[in-house]
């Protein structure tokens, strides 16, 4: 961390810009750390504080409207993605959703101090259409607020530069604590539900050949049933022709429209 | 575990007796294949809500 500082007295605002844009970007670089530096710098004379400011929120909004624009060209696509490391993925978007469309305002504008939000704050104003003059309004919010705090603290307590190193430093080995504590606990996880599914791989598989041959015979048989979560919340989308939806999350309610006499042929991404 | 939802879904039809199986690959190896394909019916979109 002691290198930031140094890289921030060499090249100033350059250096500043970068760290801001990289945590933007979700890149693991403590961009707080270079506000803070960013500040006692001004208060020191070397930089101008309204520029060390106005850097932070132009890398911040950079980034952010990137981020923002890949939600809103490609759906929900990108906040599937980011669902896939959720412990449940298959409700991880609609919950996200529902969640953004309620506090989505309030969100934006204190998402950059909480380590996760942060990251799916902008794709989720992209992929919910957020208006992009609403959305840079909120934002732009966000990034003055964030910017304020730290390059504020290091502006009023730059004598104090190094205790804050310090205490940024024991609070990041404490952060990569608690960080490396989840990981464990994520991949336990991971590894339980890894041994609770390999029932699931005694289910009969069928090639998509021996699925052709079947569906050429013209006999009825064979019916087709789509299970995606994720497929279904873009216009456009598209799926095996003929087929159904069956959604896996309220499958007790649908199992009943499932004929016993056919054959069923599931299928996901 | 690929086709994770579709097992999933397939072993607890199965347990109801229905005759369930999975394709395998699922709709990207439907795709590859060349197989036909349809846009879903706007009846079965899943409507997220927007800010529109």
């Amino acid at each position: 961390m002691e290198s930031i500082l140094a890289l921030t007295a060499r090249h100033g605002y350059s250096i500043v810009f970068l760290a801001v844009l990289a945590e933007s970007l979700s890149l693991p670089i403590p961009a707080a750390l270079a506000m803070i530096a960013g500040g006692a710098l001004a208060a020191s004379g070397m930089l101008n504080i309204g520029w060390v400011l106005a850097v932070c929120v132009i890398a911040m909004i950079l980034a952010d409207s990137l981020i923002y624009y890949f939600g809103r060209t490609m759906g929900w696509w990108l906040l599937a993605l980011l669902c896939k490391v959720s412990l449940n993925p298959e409700t991880c978007v609609l919950r996200s959703a529902e969640s953004f469309y309620k506090r989505g305002r309030t969100t934006l504008v204190i998402a950059k101090f909480i380590p996760g939000v942060a990251t799916m704050a902008a794709p989720l104003a992209g992929s919910m259409k957020m208006r992009p003059g609403q959305f840079l309004i909120y934002d732009l919010a966000g990034a003055f607020l964030y910017a304020f705090v730290y390059t504020g603290l290091g502006y009023v307590f730059h004598n104090f530069l190094s205790v804050m190193v310090h205490g940024f430093e024991a609070a990041g080995h404490l952060a990569v604590l608690v960080t490396a504590i989840a990981v464990v606990v994520y991949f336990g996880y991971r590894i339980r539900i890894y041994l609770k599914n390999r029932i699931y791989r005694e289910v009969p598989r069928a090639a998509i050949e021996e699925l052709r041959r079947k569906l050429d015979s013209g006999d009825g048989s064979v019916m087709l049933v789509d299970v995606r979560s994720h497929g279904y919340y873009d216009a456009g989308a598209s799926r095996i022709l003929g087929s159904i939806r069956l959604e896996p999350n309220s499958l007790a309610e649908k199992l009943h429209d499932l004929p016993k006499d056919r054959e069923i042929y599931l299928y996901c991404t | 575990m690929r086709e994770a939802t579709s097992a999933r879904v397939a072993h607890l039809v199965r347990e109801q007796g229905y005759n369930a199986f999975v394709i395998t690959g699922g709709l990207d190896a439907w795709r590859k294949d060349g197989g036909a394909t349809e846009i879903v019916p706007e009846d079965d979109l899943v409507l997220l809500p927007t800010f529109n």
